[in-house]
């Protein structure tokens, strides 16, 4: 089974849910978590829970990373739980690594710490998020990708964005032939600048990649593409106005059921539909978002992540390990140079 | 059976009798009774089908062993609150399994139906209070005992009770509030307090070992004091007890041993779980340290220990000369008495009983 480090000290419940987290996968699961942290405030809250101490062990330090430090001056420190983490995984005491803690802290560690596999230029930071299954056996999560690790990019390192995020597909939602996208202001293959037509004319020649086109933003949600590819700055964009939108869904929905009690009651027979869309876009189910292009496999989880994101997060953590992710997308990358 | 030691006036005193005490369902026997399906299943099985707990056999054996090496008196007892009619699977089972043992006692379970004691069929405390005691009456007055159960039924505080009575510190008068409290049958209250006055005033219960077979979380057994050790698999309860010197490394290299060919166990597994121990202050970090040699060599931990760089080697120093402080102090020395009262509360109010 493989062993997944677990930043502790990571997100805005830790270690309280990290540690929750892992002590439901030791009961339920073979996977091996290597909790990296304040070992007192580790066992402390073990203590309090049911576990299995077999499939635990704790890597000692003091220091943590917070959510909202500059990530560039908080990786110059060594002994964070971030940093221990990602170093045990280099070092090969661990085989990837979860962490609910500052995002950009997560991306400049892995730089600093792992290798790029070989033919990649920049690694992505990838995010799955809930859309609507159009097809069925549909996976009714897709990967956008990059949402924050690299701000520009060139079309060289799109196309690679879109090796990756097939091979990921691929090996852990089990499509045989991901759709691929690449997110453009028009369907067209002559629109969105110089950058994203050269993108598209060269994942167009890709045989390893099923490339369907442009996406629009509209198509982000709906099941036209498994994989969509876009830059770190439009990517993270994106990714915040579908988490923002449906907030406000939610809270308009609350607040409308306060104002008339036609429309209360109206929701109340609705309220079964409304947990089944609630229970599928959870981010909780999914767990957390892969940072691709590395050695190392690295999920990096929700900052609010809670006791049952974490476990789940550890869980795609150890599938990554066990379908061989970065395997896939190095033998990929070397087949389409 | 009743221990005897006779010695010539001359020669040194030798170390007192040993008296280890087990449970049988779940602290032995992978008994399955959550369902009536289960448990009649279990009334009914064959002792060819009954599973005992991975490395149990193995630890019973060696505890054995152990002590006759050293020349001291010892035995082995169960006591099971399952009615005597399944005695016989129950013995071909422990005869199967090679476990040598002095003496088992079963719940007439049948006398409490006939009269109509329904209660005292689920209700456990007084009836294996009365045979802790009626045993300790039987054996040497100095025997020092260890007694194992699960988290289960209420081992733990049956054990502790058990435990503070035969030490004086836990009086007839304060006993006989928490039994009822417990909904005791009188009768048995009765017995109890009969028994408790004739027994060897004494602190001779060393340890508690509550097999965490339903993965209780170890935090709730803090209330009973360091003289309870929660522990999560065999293996543990072998490193703490060769830690206290009632076993050689060698035999709990053997619990180990067991683990690794009978249960899927890996050495990994089991280095996590000597590391649960010395954090959880069950296991001192130079106890473990002085194990881990013997348990490598036979294969039981994992070769290569992993080695950390040097400033973290300075802080795991510093963090063992801070938890030496406050380590679970020395098998047989005082223990402080403990608050039933607050226990019994925590019970009633998280309604599990039967957890604890």
């Amino acid at each position: 089974m493989p062993t997944i480090a677990v930043d502790a000290m990571g997100g805005d419940n830790a270690p309280d849910a990290v540690v929750r987290g892992v002590a439901q996968v030791s009961l339920t699961t073979d996977i091996e978590c290597l909790v990296v942290g304040d070992e007192r405030r580790i066992q402390a809250v073990l203590e309090g829970v049911s576990y299995n101490p077999e499939h635990i062990s704790i890597l000692h330090c003091r220091d943590a990373i917070g959510m909202a430090e500059d990530p560039r001056e908080a990786v110059k420190r060594r002994d964070t739980s971030l940093l221990v983490g990602i170093r045990a995984v280099a070092e090969g005491r661990a085989e990837a690594m979860v962490s609910a803690g500052n995002t950009g802290a997560c991306v400049l560690g892995c730089a600093k710490h792992f290798r790029l596999l070989r033919g990649i230029r920049r690694a992505a930071l990838a995010s799955v998020y809930p859309r609507q299954q159009e097809k069925p056996g549909q996976d009714r999560f897709a990967l956008l990708l990059d949402v924050g690790a690299t701000i520009r990019c060139e079309a060289d390192e799109l196309v690679q964005f879109a090796i990756m995020g097939s091979a990921y597909a691929r090996r852990v939602s089990k499509v045989a032939s991901p759709a691929v996208g690449l997110l453009n202001m028009g369907s067209e293959e002559t629109k969105g600048g110089e950058i994203l037509v050269e993108a598209h004319r060269r994942l167009r020649l890709l045989p390893s990649v099923n490339f369907v086109g442009n996406v629009e933003g509209n198509d982000l949600v709906r099941g036209k593409a498994d994989v969509i590819v876009c830059e770190g700055l439009l990517g993270n964009v994106a990714l915040k106005l579908i988490e923002g939108v449906s907030e406000v869904l939610y809270s308009v929905t609350s607040s409308a059921a306060e104002r008339r009690l036609a429309w209360r009651l109206g929701l109340r027979l609705l309220s079964r539909g409304i947990e089944r869309l609630r229970v599928l876009t959870d981010y909780t189910q999914y767990g957390g978002s892969p940072i691709l292009g590395f050695e190392h496999l690295f999920i990096k989880s929700h900052g609010r992540s809670t006791a049952h994101a974490i476990g789940n997060a550890v869980k795609v953590a150890a599938k990554t390990v066990r379908d061989r992710v970065p395997g896939e997308i190095a033998d990929v990358t070397a087949a389409a140079r | 059976m009743r221990l005897r030691r006779t010695r010539r006036p001359d020669a040194p005193a030798p170390e007192p009798a040993l008296l280890y005490r087990w449970d049988l369902d779940k602290t032995y026997l992978r008994s399955e009774f959550d369902t009536l399906r289960s448990l009649l299943r279990t009334a009914f099985e064959k002792a060819e089908d009954k599973v005992d707990v991975p490395g149990v056999a193995e630890l019973i054996r060696s505890l054995k062993s152990a002590a006759e090496r050293r020349g001291r008196p010892v035995s082995v007892q169960f006591i099971s609150a399952s009615p005597p009619q399944i005695g016989s699977a129950i013995r071909k089972k422990l005869a199967l399994d090679r476990v040598p043992y002095d003496g088992i006692v079963f719940k007439d379970q049948l006398s409490n139906l006939k009269r109509g004691k329904l209660r005292n069929l689920r209700e456990h405390v007084g009836f294996k209070l009365a045979e802790l005691l009626r045993g300790r009456l039987d054996a040497p007055g100095d025997a020092r005992e260890l007694l194992f159960g699960d988290d289960w039924e209420s081992d733990s505080l049956i054990y502790s009770l058990y435990a503070d009575v035969i030490a004086g510190r836990l009086g007839v008068d304060r006993l006989t509030p928490i039994l009822q409290r417990i909904r005791v049958d009188p009768r048995l209250v009765e017995t109890i307090v009969a028994l408790a006055g004739r027994a060897v005033v004494g602190d001779f219960v060393v340890r508690i070992f509550i097999n965490l077979e339903r993965r209780s979380p170890p935090g709730v057994f803090r209330l009973f004091g360091p003289r309870v050790v929660p522990t999560f698999n065999y293996f543990q309860t072998a490193a703490v007890l060769a830690a206290d010197g009632y076993l050689d490394p060698e035999d709990a290299a053997r619990v180990g041993r067991a683990l690794l060919d009978a249960a899927g166990y890996t050495p990994r597994r089991l280095v996590n779980s000597l590391d649960d121990l010395v954090r959880r202050a069950h296991l001192t970090p130079a106890a473990a340290k002085a194990l881990a040699p013997p348990l490598r060599a036979a294969g039981v931990l994992p070769a290569t220990a992993v080695h950390a760089s040097r400033w973290q080697s300075a802080l795991g120093a510093l963090r063992r000369l801070r938890r030496r402080a406050r380590a679970t102090p020395e098998p047989g020395t005082s223990v402080a008495p403990l608050d039933y009262d607050a226990i019994l509360d925590r019970l009633a109010a998280r309604d599990t009983a039967t957890a604890v």
